[in-house]
């Protein structure tokens, strides 16, 4: 657990302290000064100074952040027995614990003093996927895309949730300005008439973009698109003009033409349902017909050699595979978002399943697993072909349902503008769309009344009527000005939604008040504002209840908004956010590089395996190693796993001998800890010790380079470290850091299980594959892993199975850093030496059932750290 | 090609928000109101405008030189085997085409072995010129601010536009260099004399009326949130009215950002001798455009009307090219597919030779103009390249790249390895510096660039 709190929070602490008078004079705590002379001066005196500390000068200066921090560290070391060192005679037990009692007293009696007069957290505002969250819930409009127009927040301990860190600025403020005016306008009814959910059939075979690839030059038969009727293939039609479809003549033929597709979406080749758009923002419903279809090999020609890899267009038939399809919507050009993932079926059929769509939003499917061609001069390869052809998806038609609406006006709209009655604005004749205005023939009364519901819904606290009339005068003075109603209601809802009472989170030092239980409940298990019952209960007075509080947990747990908290904590607490910033490297892994359905499902699988750690309370050590795993077909083949079939994932035993099972050897870890096209130990033990052991490393030293892998293959990573350990100075930290990274050195890049490297020496001869472009590409295979390690303790590991083991040792240790984790998340304010108590309460509540991850969440908002500013 | 002669043209109906005057949200969504806040000055650094402390070479001090940006990408690119110079250092050889620079030799410096990291697919990195987001032909791609538009967030509010962005046969919605924050592409303007119009010719009354009504709009917020936030303040602990003390710096910060706005609703614009240009009439035009274009961003620089330029010459999308001496050649994208074609080469050769030629004028151009005692090219740095190394193929490496003006030391060639490239990224780490950006990152660069000295 790191308890070092960031520089400002310290100075702000200390210049509390000298508001209100308090002052830590410098002598060192009561009782310290002999056992520091007996058993520590020999080394830390100003003479020899060792480590670079004078314990005999040392004096106790709460306020100054790197003294607080020595204190701690001496009565950690103390505590460990690693001080005095193992040469030196023993302290007497009982004269130890009265040292380390003094010294944990004044740490602790300091940090109590500063929660009494500030709160352990500090008031923070939202960042951007709370303010985001926050405006879906309350406008209702879950499509609001919000958090990239604002901008990225800084970090702190790890998470985007941490006060000190969340600074405010006029770049904010003038983002919350844009950002609110362009969601109220968003959710503002775009017409006066309730819009007429329509269903409407798209023929890819009447889509420009699928037709456009049937009229190129056939020297790249992977990039065209096979016309199809049933599976009947109409190659014919290639390389001519002239309608793809049979069109309104022939109805039923038309239902079953198609467009076979050999190659997923890349360089200039791409294909959507162009003619769809969305006419409005809402939800909508999908229907694909499509089918999977396997495309005959090119036959021999007389006197050349056979070119199966080669499709022949004109022989198109069943497969006996599915085939994923990943959906996207568009805002062309180039705007994409994952809205749902199906299988092409191997009889034609339909897929059908909802999503939100923005306004203008198209339809984009892929066939992701297919290899990206790549136009160009030379000849790639499909590394999918074999000699009896190449998988191919046939895509019938997209039906679209919607906008499917639940009320008009919108739940938003109305709880803008209430009922009041909506127009045309005339003199924007001819422009399209009309634009809509708001009729108020009372502007102060309708204004006084709107805000002030609006006010009771946008803030999360009781509200003063002074609000009211706060945000009254904004809207007053737009239409005192000339401006219409509808502007002036939009201006002073933007002032409130930019407001420090919408921005920040309120809470009073002492015990939290019950809106402000509310508040941090919800942000920290839906990572949203309090939703209607939650407000309600608060209202009441019956949140800090023990047995209500567990109850309204459970409830926001077992909620599908839940998801929001799993995603925003991994991405943060596992650096899951991080899934895509570096990709293998195209020369030694063509064979991941441009992987989308790989990447895609192993970010789901690390999320949906959190969500069943919490789901089915699940003891903490699953984290290291569980008996199951979520896999669909694509991570069963990446873990070696018995074949699945399809792209959604499913919970599978572990079977015996696999190194799978729990979060560390999860593609998702694996690549996030990685450099792209070497593995080092260095990072991911540096990751494991703090993210998973919660025993975060020391910073490396200024001006030491770090120890770049050597892909020319005659060194390991490894044998480079292991000269590097060899140097006491780094061994001290390195024995530390290294063993898991080295257990992990069996997983590559990608997180596949690997015997050798792979390197680039040419003198080895190479092994060539096709990569996902289709290009040719070789790699050689280098020097053997090495996956022993040992603990600094001295416990050796030969290999990933028994580093496991190892781990599973200390599940206290893993529930410890599970807990910090979570009250550093969910409080907006780090773990520090006098929380330390709190948490190891926290573990004997939940021990019994071996720290199920539920219990800690459940223990982590009962806990006086959660309860208490 | 210096006189630009084209046939009148009907006055062309302004359509794009071209001109960013800050705000990165994309526009269409607010077409269809009248927008409460359009066109805040929000964005920039956290120094105070009005900061009248010397500064040195941060960009917004007194006495700070103005240093401008302008990023040209021709998305087909020029023929390599004529453009890479041979010979590395001072003493390099100019290749043909340079040649057509060699009076400016002095005032350049260009690159061999350099590329954005992992930014690949061919004709679709177009977009990733002057932002390096990798993977633009995937499916997942989501583009990364561009460094014009990372420049306009930090030094725009200085000048009249935060940044121009300018296209000459652009697609409209599918091509652009300028991206912002959130990824979202903002329009090029085609026309020039939309362009100078919206430069240099005063908006009518009501305009700068409805202009400064959003201004004074966002003031009654702002006055209404920091009212709230000072009854808070009252009943806050210490360390939480830190962070409230915050939030009031941060509206007078804004709020002097709307002062300067409306100072520049209100200011006259400024006075060039340089008549309205009329619009050539037909996308072949393509040089004069481009000379135009090039014109604009002069005039643009010299008035201190914005320090950040992009400019895409969408080459891809230029049907035919009018050569001026009654050489048509249909289809320019066809062309450069030009499988060794010995005429099509000869025209490809053509066209880049015009190309260079422009470029020159412009160099030539910007040298002309003094200011404070230096010419405007030395406070003027020029990004000329393009997204691929060669057409033919849609390599997407080793890409041809002048870097002009800002008063480096240049004639040079600066040579890298062509097999695995030197990042591009760094050169526009380079340039944020040199405009007294305090910018450690960009994209993926993994530092300045190597080899690049100030004079």
């Amino acid at each position: 657990m790191n308890t070092r709190p960031p520089r400002s929070a310290l100075r702000a602490c200390a210049a509390a302290a000298g508001i209100a008078g308090v002052a830590f004079a410098g002598e060192p705590p009561r009782g310290t000064a002999e056992f520091i002379d007996q058993h520590c001066a020999s080394c830390h005196d100003d003479d020899q100074k060792k480590g670079d500390l004078d314990l005999t000068a040392l004096m106790f200066e709460p306020t100054k952040a790197s003294n607080f921090a020595t204190w701690i560290k001496v009565h950690d070391r103390v505590s460990a027995g690693e001080m005095p060192p193992k040469k030196k005679p023993r302290p007497e037990p009982a004269e130890l614990a009265a040292f380390t009692g003094a010294v944990a007293n004044a740490l602790t009696r300091y940090e109590r003093d500063q929660d009494a007069l500030n709160g352990r957290a500090t008031r923070r505002r939202l960042n951007r996927t709370e303010y985001e969250n926050a405006l879906r819930d309350l406008l209702h409009a879950p499509w609001l895309q919000l958090k990239d127009r604002l901008p990225e927040d800084p970090i702190a301990y790890h998470y985007n949730k941490i006060a000190a860190a969340l600074d405010m600025s006029h770049d904010q403020l003038g983002h919350y300005l844009e950002v609110a005016e362009f969601a109220l306008r968003d959710v503002m009814a775009q017409q006066v008439e309730r819009p007429q959910p329509t269903v409407q059939r798209y023929y890819a075979r009447a889509q420009r973009t699928f037709t456009s690839n049937t009229k190129k030059p056939t020297n790249e038969p992977e990039r065209m698109v096979i016309p199809v009727n049933g599976y009947v293939s109409q190659y014919e039609l290639l390389g001519k003009k002239g309608p793809m479809t049979v069109g309104d003549a022939d109805p039923a033929t038309r239902d079953i033409e198609a467009f076979v597709e050999i190659a997923s979406q890349y360089d200039s080749y791409r294909m959507w349902f162009d003619a769809f758009n969305a006419p409005l923002a809402g939800r909508y419903k999908l229907r694909f017909n499509t089918f999977s279809a396997w495309v005959g090999p090119s036959s021999q020609e007389p006197g050349m050699p056979p070119r199966w890899w080669i499709p022949d267009l004109a022989n198109v038939m069943p497969s006996q595979r599915t085939e994923p399809v990943t959906v996207y919507a568009e805002t062309f050009p180039r705007q994409f978002r994952l809205i749902g993932k199906f299988d092409a079926p191997t009889t034609p059929g339909v897929n059908e399943f909802e999503a939100w769509l923005l306004k203008g939003e198209t339809i984009h499917p892929d066939a992701a697993r297919f290899f990206r061609s790549e136009q160009g001069f030379w000849r790639y390869r499909n590394p999918l072909a074999t000699e009896q052809g190449s998988p191919g998806v046939g895509f019938r038609w997209l039906e679209v349902e919607g906008p499917l609406v639940d009320q008009w006006p919108s739940a938003g709209h109305q709880l803008l503008f209430g009922d009041l009655p909506l127009r045309e604005i005339s003199s924007a004749a001819g422009k399209v769309p009309a634009v809509i205005e708001v009729v108020s023939t009372d502007h102060a009364g309708d204004a006084e009344r709107l805000l002030r519901n609006f006010l009771q819904h946008a803030y999360r606290h009781p509200v003063a009527e002074t609000e009211v009339q706060r945000f009254l005068s904004v809207a007053k003075r737009v239409w005192e000005k000339g401006g219409s109603f509808t502007d002036a209601m939009i201006t002073a809802y933007t002032a409130v939604l930019s407001s420090p009472q919408f921005i920040t989170l309120q809470e009073k030092p002492g015990a939290l008040d019950d809106f402000a239980i509310a508040e941090r409940l919800a942000f920290f298990l839906q990572n949203t504002v309090p939703d209607d019952e939650l407000r309600a209960v608060a209202t009441s007075g019956r949140l800090h209840d023990s047995a209500v509080l567990r109850a309204q947990t459970e409830r926001l747990l077992a909620s599908p908004k839940s998801r929001q908290f799993v995603d925003a904590f991994t991405d943060y607490w596992l650096d899951l956010r991080k899934i895509n910033d570096i990709s293998p490297d195209p020369v030694t892994y063509g064979d991941y590089y441009l992987d989308d359905l790989l990447s895609e499902s192993s970010l789901e699988e690390t999320q949906a395996f959190v969500t069943e750690l919490i789901r089915a309370d699940l003891p903490v050590r699953n984290l290291v190693d569980s008996d199951f795993v979520l896999v669909n077909e694509k991570l069963a083949a990446h873990y070696g796993l018995p074949p699945v079939a399809g792209v959604a994932l499913r919970r599978v035993p572990v079977p015996a001998g696999s190194p799978r099972g729990g979060l560390i050897t999860q593609a998702s870890i694996l690549k996030i800890t990685t450099n792209g096209n070497s593995t080092s130990p260095v990072k991911r033990g540096a990751w494991i010790m703090d993210r998973i052991l919660g025993k975060p490393p020391s910073p490396p030293p200024p001006n030491v380079p770090a120890v770049e892998a050597d892909t020319r293959g005659a060194t390991t990573i490894r044998q480079q470290l292991d000269l590097h350990r060899n140097n006491p100075t780094c061994a001290g930290c390195h024995q530390n850091i290294d063993p898991p990274g080295f257990a992990l050195e069996s997983f590559d890049v990608a997180g596949v299980w690997r015997q050798r490297y792979r390197g680039v020496d040419a003198a080895v001869p190479a092994e060539v594959g096709t990569a996902r472009l289709g290009q040719r590409f070789a790699f050689h295979y280098a020097l053997p892993v090495d996956a022993k390690g040992e603990m600094p303790d001295g416990t050796p590991f030969a290999d990933i199975y028994e580093f496991k083991k190892i781990l599973l040792r200390d599940e206290a240790q893993l529930a410890r850093n599970v807990a910090s984790q979570l009250v550093t998340y969910a409080t907006g304010a780090p773990v520090r030496f006098s929380d330390r108590a709190a948490i190891e309460k926290i573990l004997g509540r939940t021990q019994k059932n071996g720290y199920g991850f539920r219990a800690l969440i459940h223990e982590v908002v009962q806990s006086e750290l959660f309860l208490r500013k | 090609m210096n006189s630009v002669k084209a046939p009148s043209l009907p006055a062309r109906r302004f359509a794009g928000s071209f001109v960013a005057t800050s705000r990165p949200l994309s526009r269409r969504h607010f077409l269809r109101g009248a927008g409460v806040l359009l066109s805040l000055p929000l964005l920039g650094s956290m120094q105070p405008i009005f900061a009248r402390a010397a500064t040195g070479g941060a960009p917004t001090g007194p006495n700070a030189k103005p240093r401008r940006f302008l990023g040209i990408c021709n998305n087909i690119g020029l023929l390599p085997e004529n453009f890479f110079p041979t010979g590395a250092g001072r003493d390099y050889v100019l290749s043909p085409y340079l040649q057509r620079l060699a009076a400016h030799r002095n005032d350049f410096t260009v690159f061999s072995g350099v590329s954005h990291p992992e930014v690949d697919g061919g004709h679709p990195a177009d977009v990733c010129f002057l932002s390096a987001a990798p993977h633009p032909g995937s499916s997942g791609f989501k583009n990364t601010i561009s460094l014009d538009q990372f420049m306009a967030e930090r030094i725009g509010h200085l000048t009249r536009f935060a940044s121009l962005t300018l296209g000459v046969n652009v697609a409209q919605g599918v091509r652009t260099l300028s991206i912002t924050r959130g990824g979202v592409q903002l329009p090029s303007e085609n026309s020039a004399s939309a362009v100078f119009r919206r430069m240099f010719v005063q908006g009518t009354p009501a305009e700068v009326r409805a202009q400064l009504t959003k201004l004074d709009r966002g003031q009654s917020i702002l006055d209404a949130v920091v009212d709230q936030a000072k009854d808070l303040s009252r009943s806050v602990p210490a360390t939480d009215r830190e962070r409230l003390d915050q939030y009031f710096t941060s509206v007078r910060d804004l709020e002097q950002r709307m002062e300067l706005a409306k100072a520049w609703e209100q200011k006259p614009k400024p006075v060039v001798h340089y008549a309205e240009p009329v619009d050539p009439a037909t996308p072949k035009q393509y040089m004069e455009k481009t000379k135009l274009m090039y014109d604009m961003a002069r005039l643009a620089f010299e008035t201190d009307s914005t320090r950040s330029i992009a400019l895409m010459l969408d080459s891809m999308n230029s049907p035919a090219i009018d050569f001026g001496d009654n050489h048509f050649v249909a289809d320019y994208h066809a062309m450069s597919h030009h499988g060794k074609s010995e005429q099509k080469l000869k025209l490809l050769k053509s066209a880049d030779e015009l190309h260079m030629d422009l470029l020159g004028g412009l160099i030539a151009d910007l040298k002309a103009v003094r200011e404070d005692g230096e010419t405007l090219l030395d406070r003027t740095m020029v990004v000329y390249g393009s997204n691929m190394n060669s057409a033919q193929t849609h390599s997407t490496t080793n890409l041809p790249i002048i870097f002009a003006g800002g008063g480096f030391r240049h004639g040079q060639h600066l040579v890298f390895d062509p097999e695995h490239n030197y990042p591009l990224p760094n050169l526009f780490l380079s340039i944020l510096q040199r405009q007294g950006i305090e910018a450690e990152k960009f994209a993926s660069a993994t530092g300045t660039m190597r080899g690049l000295e100030v004079a």
